[in-house]
């Protein structure tokens, strides 16, 4: 019979594509949405935002390093040990070089930064040209004037000239905050060679410069759209739990579940079958959604044992809220606590349990509380499993969803009243 | 077969029931009478053992069912007021469901599917969605649940209502048919009279959570057997002549509408000279006057002053 009771349920959800498009359709597109409007802010996918420079250099460079070297063997400027220090380090000491090769062309910005080598004949063209976002401009003696600032101390620091593309206010303020940083990373090189430390230092940290990353421990970053995948279906799958709690609670209204009891059919099996099917079409439903997240946006488990084993627990602790909502609304003869869960306590819970953006990244009081929540503890569980993590890893996870489960099973069965009409 | 002893239904500060007291006998179709609101709902749930009662006591063949209601839910098909399906399963989906409710399965649960959409009339629409039937439709599909498993003692709360005659036609017909031919026990609550009168032998009348009358038709009917109906129709009433008609110390009772009036009189008295006059001087035309002899709806207005509808 009780198998029966899920058929119905099941048949009954399918029947109903309003619903099912909400319930399956919606998490899908939000994490279409979320997923590419936020990509950005994480790492490990390519960014939307996309950036043309051209840099005009208007000397050349290795030219002005030898000319360099020359005058600072000739001139008797340094000791003989400095001069030779600085040859060994001749490759890191090509300041344009730098900027082109390892800023510009470092892994995290060369799928964002597309630049272009000019000549100065063609500056005035560019500036015109709508579809740059910067023009670099390299003065005639900079590398030369740079060497000098750096390595002889002398005062005055050359500066590149940036002419942005005010059309392009976003892609125009981050070459302008990668410049900075070149330039303040070449004074750094200068204060530490001063003070007799490492010229190492003068070459850029490109670590500084890429964005904010998710992973906590560097594992293995999850992508803005793997995030919301999981952020959008545990939250989700909370309403699958009101829907059963709602449709449960019809039949209440309409008097079916009066024809269960006289049909001397105990009160426990169809708690059971609310219960078992809470479960296993929050399974199903979660299934089909990471399915669908793994075929159009990539979204893959790497333990899929764990991936099943943290599903199964969270389905579990959503057919206990299903049957908790249906026992407290059948108890109080309103369907006012499913509507309030639906309403107002799953927006609350997504948002303490990270479905919106990493919460638990601005404290570490709201990781916690946000663990102590069903949709929390999974997504923390989801997580760490596309990070790279096993098992042992989510363990206390899952513990967590089946006490969580048991409790919420508990106090339905507590409230769930004895006939049919009577509270 | 069935019998209600003093039985109370208390809801906060609102008695529903009132120490209600009847029975029904095996093969009768009794008729539980009232307008909205009479506490008619309540009664059956308590007896069908749905609702637990305050105080009082219901008893199925001279046992208290109220601990044990297991052999009284065994032999009772119930048909609630609402439609008690689901509408987007078929029909046979939903014969099926309830079918396996009541512990019916394989080739009998089938047997059983035929012969109920048969009965109902619906065996071609089957694969049909119950949120595609018309209201009638499900109304017969709502009694065809509580037919799937030969109940002897069916309880129908008010199963006809709001559909259109055809429907409900076919829906009385069927009752009869189930009595007549399988000497199945009804408990039929309607606030329709005309219902109540073609199909039941014994009438309950409730009104306000109290029994006020029982008995055969004949027998509720002579409550009013020394009186007469008389029904005034005219083009509009004014208030003068209904104060005339409540001043007359001949007349027992005025029950006034919109353009028709009711009174009762002692079965003797020709109100006809009297009725004319009395118009006259209120300057009123009259359509018609008709003597009626006693109905159920007489003798509900006789014992409430109120219409069963109101």
């Amino acid at each position: 019979m009780i198998w029966q009771i899920m058929k119905k349920q099941g048949l009954t959800l399918l029947r109903n594509p309003v619903q099912l498009l909400l319930l399956v359709g919606l998490p899908i597109i939000l994490i279409a949405i979320l997923g590419t409007a936020l990509a950005g802010t994480m790492n490990g996918e390519p960014s939307a935002i996309d950036v043309k420079i051209a840099v005009v250099e208007h000397g050349d460079e290795e030219e002005q390093v030898n000319r360099f070297m020359n005058s600072i063997e000739n001139e008797n400027a340094l000791p003989p040990e400095a001069v030779e220090g600085t040859q060994a380090s001749i490759d890191g000491l090509m300041p344009v070089r730098t900027l082109k090769e390892d800023v510009f062309g470092n892994d995290d910005l060369e799928n964002m930064v597309d630049v272009h080598e000019a000549a100065p004949s063609e500056h005035d063209e560019l500036l015109n040209d709508d579809t740059y976002t910067a023009v670099i401009e390299v003065p005639e003696n900079f590398s030369y004037d740079m060497l000098e600032y750096i390595v002889l101390d002398k005062p005055v620091q050359p500066e590149l000239k940036i002419s942005r593309n005010e059309t392009q206010e976003i892609g125009g303020s981050i070459v302008k905050g990668i410049i900075q940083q070149y330039q303040e990373q070449l004074t750094l090189g200068t204060f530490l060679s001063k003070n007799g430390m490492n010229m190492g230092a003068v070459e850029l940290d490109e670590e500084s410069i890429t964005g904010d990353t998710t992973s906590v421990d560097q594992k293995s970053p999850v992508t803005a759209k793997a995030y919301y995948a999981v952020g959008m279906v545990v939250m989700n799958v909370l309403f699958l739990a009101s829907t059963i709690g709602s449709m449960a609670f019809l039949e209440k209204k309409i008097h079916v579940f009066d024809r269960v009891i006289l049909g001397n059919m105990s009160r426990w099996v169809y708690f059971t079958g609310v219960l078992l099917s809470g479960m296993l079409l929050s399974f199903l439903h979660l299934l089909i959604v990471y399915g669908f997240a793994w075929l159009f946006f990539g979204v893959s488990w790497p333990d899929i044992m764990a991936f099943f084993t943290v599903t199964l627990a969270y389905a579990m602790a959503v057919g206990g809220i299903a049957v908790l909502l249906t026992a407290i609304s059948y108890r109080f003869n309103s369907e006012l606590i499913t509507n309030f869960f639906s309403g107002i306590i799953v927006t609350i819970m997504a948002f303490i349990g990270g479905s919106f953006f990493p919460i638990g990244e601005t404290s570490e009081f709201f990781r916690k509380i946000g663990n102590f929540t069903p949709n929390g503890a999974g997504m923390s569980a989801y997580l760490t499993i596309l990070r790279g993590d096993g098992i042992p890893e989510v363990w206390h996870h899952v513990l967590f969803l089946g006490i969580f489960a048991m409790v919420a099973i508990i106090l339905a069965a507590l409230s769930f009243p004895k006939r049919g009409m009577s509270a | 077969m069935i019998e209600l002893v003093d039985l109370t239904k208390r809801f906060k500060q609102n008695e529903a029931v009132k120490k209600l007291n009847m029975f029904i006998e095996k093969g009768e179709i009794v008729g539980l009478l009232g307008p909205n609101g009479a506490g008619k709902s309540t009664a059956i749930s308590m007896m069908s053992s749905l609702v637990e009662p305050t105080r009082g006591d219901v008893r199925f063949n001279n046992k208290s069912i109220l601990k044990n209601p297991a052999p009284l839910r065994k032999i009772v098909g119930m048909v609630p007021q609402e439609i008690a399906l689901y509408d987007d399963l078929t029909a046979e989906e939903n014969l099926q469901f309830f079918g396996r409710i009541y512990r019916l399965k394989g080739t009998e649960l089938k047997r059983k599917i035929d012969e109920v959409l048969e009965q109902i009339g619906l065996i071609d629409r089957r694969k049909q969605v119950v949120a595609k039937f018309s209201g009638g439709m499900k109304r017969r599909l709502n009694i065809g649940v509580a037919m799937l498993h030969d109940p002897a003692l069916m309880i129908m709360d008010e199963p006809a209502v709001g559909i259109d005659p055809q429907s409900r036609n076919y829906i009385l017909e069927t009752v009869k048919r189930l009595n007549e031919e399988r000497q199945m026990t009804v408990l039929y609550t309607s606030h329709y009279m005309e219902e109540v009168e073609l199909l039941c032998d014994r009438i309950y009348i409730m009104d306000q959570g109290n029994l006020i009358a029982s008995g055969t038709k004949e027998e509720i009917k002579q409550i009013l057997s020394a009186e007469k109906t008389i029904s005034i129709k005219t083009n509009r009433l004014n208030d003068r002549f209904i104060a005339m008609l409540q001043e007359n110390p001949t007349i027992n009772q005025v029950i006034a509408g919109e353009s028709e009036v009711v009174i009762t009189v002692p079965k003797e008295v020709n109100m006809f000279p009297k009725l004319i006059s009395l118009a006259d001087e209120a300057e009123l035309e009259l359509n018609s006057v008709n003597v009626q002899n006693p109905t159920l709806e007489d003798v509900f207005l006789h014992l409430t002053g109120r219409a069963l509808r109101d």
